[in-house]
């Protein structure tokens, strides 16, 4: 592993961090898809990941849909300058979000917390988090309000102010957020790398 | 490809072009600290100056969602403010109508970026969390103003002292920096229709949506439960199957009438006592029953031609009504006017008062007349027949001079089979609902006002009968061979409320409705009679009744004093 060399190891360790964010994502975003029903169960397919069986989209549009999308995010990764991504969950007909899913990205300060007397974190420790995660996604179907109507869903990408912006391609949009007295929020499990700290969180109409 | 937006800057420049004649504007709307105030009154004259280095800085700062306040020769509107705001300028939008300042001040890239530094979230509450980490889109009412007027301290960063916006950012918990990107096209559809047909095809039967939901055939509405059980069965033995008669009759004082062959028998359905009424004559039988409005007559139409009336109290014959020349397959009653459909295609207006009670012919049909139904307020006649032809007469019987006859007001000929189902809407009289037999199968939905057809629906099977509910907005129709069902549709929609499959072992012939409207009566060929309680009634409405718990207790209340 990478990590484990000392001498090169702050920046293998953005790289591989960064990469290991980016796939984290494209399988968090692929079981909400999933488990919130926006695309039909059986355009899905199950993958060996983490150490479970995660279900992957094989519509080819989505896929490279989503692969345009996750390119930008990496390299934005990279760069630290994206703070959070959100999947939003939006009614096709009304056009009214139903559901955020929100993934807050941070530096983890190296210097801070004393750059070489930690020792860098275990890769199966990694993995169980995210497995975590991905676990908590499917298990918040229990709880959130069942969706009854055709979906679309889009995903934000909260930037800095001078992150390198892709003209034509990424354009400043809506928060499509959900009014404060009509939502929800659960905090689901963090994950963390050397680099990256990243907490989900979901939000959901709710107007019980 | 990464250059940077340049949408943005314009959005600045906007922002730097309006900065002296909202200034006053600003001035007044201040409502934070005081030291914002002193500072800005003491920077006030150097507005027009070229900028600090510090300038820069704030003045890179996005916007928050609240929006400012712009003016100049340019109304400022709603959308425009929230482009500028977003850094996000349309087409055709405020860059048309305003002289953009191109050449405005870019910091360097090098130039560090000053964050506005974060506070530590761990012990933070959610709500806090999502505010600071730039999710300031679920704010509570005080923070979005709070925000408005620290929008406006942004728009002149020079009247503030550098450090005071991103300090007042921060103290308020409003992340200035950053920007909400979405990936310009929007994400693929689901699927297309082909793929979708297909889907449909290989999935089992049991998944199909309509198809048969259940083993037992029977489609229900989520929203509401309806029995799809009978309450109760009754048998009727000797019960005529046969689609052009009209064979039982449920009274306003819930006494429910049924002809089995040649004789008639009432059924009280507050106490469940049986009775027999009468006997057609010698090798005759009885073709239609009818209960006049109050429910103390009975109408009897008997295949020789003859209309009987019987009175139900002393089931006695009171007089007998001679002249047709075929069965009497249909009556309606309009108060003391009862009107006969023949099999010779005549409809006959009696007046049961009268010694010589024939007082309207009315000829429209080459058919046998099945069905003949008379609109609550005696305005309207409607008659189906055997000649597919749906009547509507006008009911003003008039002056009873011999010989009359009337005409028909509209004639419809959309039916291809036999119609037998009419009935008026409770609700909104001027609606009548008829359906065909076998070849036709359909609801056609009339509005007698205008003759206009409003609705049809295609049904699986001949409609035998079609009741309305009086208290929702349904109706519901009975249905022949193959499915035997009862079906309720909603209206004006006609979507399928609820389907009861194979209700009857043989074709549902009849079909009556009692007096609460909650109950519906059927009759069919296998010599039952079933009930149904489709219409359940408000809560209120129930609780009257609850003593008879072993009854039907589709009786209106009040009524029973009448006698």
């Amino acid at each position: 592993m990478p990590t484990k060399q000392a001498p090169t190891r702050q920046a293998i360790t953005l790289k591989g961090s960064t990469n290991l964010v980016t796939e984290f994502f494209k399988y968090a975003v692929n079981s909400v898809l999933f488990q919130r029903g926006v695309y039909p169960s059986d355009d899905f397919h199950m993958v060996k990941k983490y150490g479970q069986t995660v279900l992957v989209t094989q519509d080819l549009a989505l896929e490279n849909y989503l692969e345009k999308i996750l390119n930008q995010v990496n390299k934005w990764l990279l760069t630290g300058s994206v703070t959070q991504l959100v999947l939003a969950v939006i009614s096709k007909d009304t056009r009214t979000t139903l559901e955020r899913w929100a993934f807050d990205i941070k530096l983890v300060n190296q210097e801070d917390s004393g750059a070489e007397s930690t020792a860098p974190k275990p890769e199966a420790e990694i993995q169980a988090e995210i497995r975590n995660i991905l676990k908590q996604i499917v298990t918040t179907v229990t709880f959130l309000p069942v969706i009854d109507e055709p979906t679309v869903f889009n995903i934000l990408a909260y930037t800095s102010q001078s992150a390198e912006v892709p003209a034509d391609e990424w354009v400043d949009t809506d928060p499509l957020a959900i009014e404060a007295s009509k939502s929800q929020q659960v905090k689901l499990r963090s994950f963390s790398t050397d680099v990256h700290r990243i907490e989900a969180m979901v939000a959901y109409r709710y107007e019980g | 490809m990464t250059a940077k937006t340049p949408a943005r800057r314009r959005a600045r420049s906007v922002t730097r072009n309006t900065l002296t004649p909202s200034f006053i504007n600003n001035m007044n709307s201040m409502q934070i600290a005081s030291p914002a105030r002193i500072s800005s009154r003491t920077a006030s004259t150097a507005v027009n100056d070229s900028p600090n280095p510090f300038i820069s800085q704030s003045k890179s700062r996005n916007t928050s969602p609240v929006k400012r306040t712009v003016s100049g020769g340019i109304e400022v509107t709603h959308e425009l403010k929230r482009q500028a705001s977003s850094g996000v300028i349309r087409k055709g939008g405020i860059e048309s109508r305003m002289n953009v300042v191109k050449n405005d001040y870019i910091p360097p890239p090098s130039a560090p970026e000053t964050k506005v530094p974060r506070r530590s979230k761990s012990t933070a509450s959610l709500r806090a969390e999502a505010q600071l980490e730039g999710d300031r889109f679920i704010p509570t009412r005080d923070i979005d103003s709070l925000a408005a007027s620290l929008d406006r301290l942004a728009i002149q960063p020079m009247s503030s002292s550098p450090g005071h916006t991103a300090r007042l950012a921060e103290a308020t918990g409003i992340n200035l920096h950053g920007r909400i990107l979405s990936y310009h096209e929007a994400p693929p559809v689901p699927t297309d229709k082909t793929l979708q047909k297909q889907r449909e095809a290989v999935a089992p039967l049991y998944a199909r949506p309509g198809e048969l939901p259940s083993s037992t055939g029977t489609v229900t509405n989520k929203s509401r439960k309806i029995p799809t059980q009978p309450e109760r069965v009754l048998d009727a033995p000797g019960i005529v199957d046969d689609f052009y008669l009209n064979l039982i009759s449920w009274s306003s004082q819930n006494v429910l009438a049924v002809a089995l062959a040649e004789n008639t028998y009432v059924w009280r359905a507050d106490t469940g006592e049986v009775s027999h009424v009468g006997e057609a004559p010698q090798g005759s039988y009885v073709s239609s029953v009818d209960f006049s409005n109050d429910g103390a007559f009975l109408g009897v139409g008997i295949g020789t031609g003859d209309v009987e009336l019987w009175d139900i109290e002393s089931s006695t014959r009171l007089r007998t009504m001679t002249g047709h020349q075929a069965q009497v397959a249909t009556l309606s009653w309009n108060g003391h006017i009862l009107s006969s459909g023949c099999g010779d295609g005549s409809i006959w207006h009696h007046d049961v008062r009268m010694p010589r009670h024939k007082v309207m012919e009315l000829n429209g049909h080459s058919g046998e007349v099945c069905g003949l139904k008379w609109r609550a307020d005696g305005e309207l006649l409607a008659s189906g027949a055997n000649d597919n032809v749906v009547n509507i007469w006008d009911g003003r019987v008039g002056d009873v001079a011999e010989g009359s006859r009337g005409h028909a007001k509209w004639t419809k000929r959309n039916h291809t089979a036999a119609v037998k189902a009419l009935a008026w809407c409770p609700w909104q009289p001027s609606l009548l609902a008829t359906g065909g037999g076998t070849n036709d199968a359909t609801i056609h939905i009339w509005n007698s006002t205008t003759g206009a057809r409003l609705h049809s629906l295609k049904t699986p099977s001949q409609v035998t009968s079609i009741q309305w509910c009086p208290h929702k907005k349904e109706l519901l129709s009975t249905h022949g061979y193959p499915t035997n069902s009862l079906m309720i549709h909603a209206y004006p929609s006609l979507e399928r409320v609820a389907e009861i499959r194979d209700a009857h072992d043989s074709r549902v012939l009849f079909s009556t409705l009692g007096p609460a409207g909650d109950v519906v009566c059927t009759g069919a060929g296998d010599e039952n009679l079933k009930f149904w309680r489709v219409w359940e009634l408000e809560k209120q409405k129930k609780k009257r009744a609850p003593k008879e718990n072993n009854r039907l207790t589709s009786s209106r209340t009040g009524l029973m004093t009448i006698r």
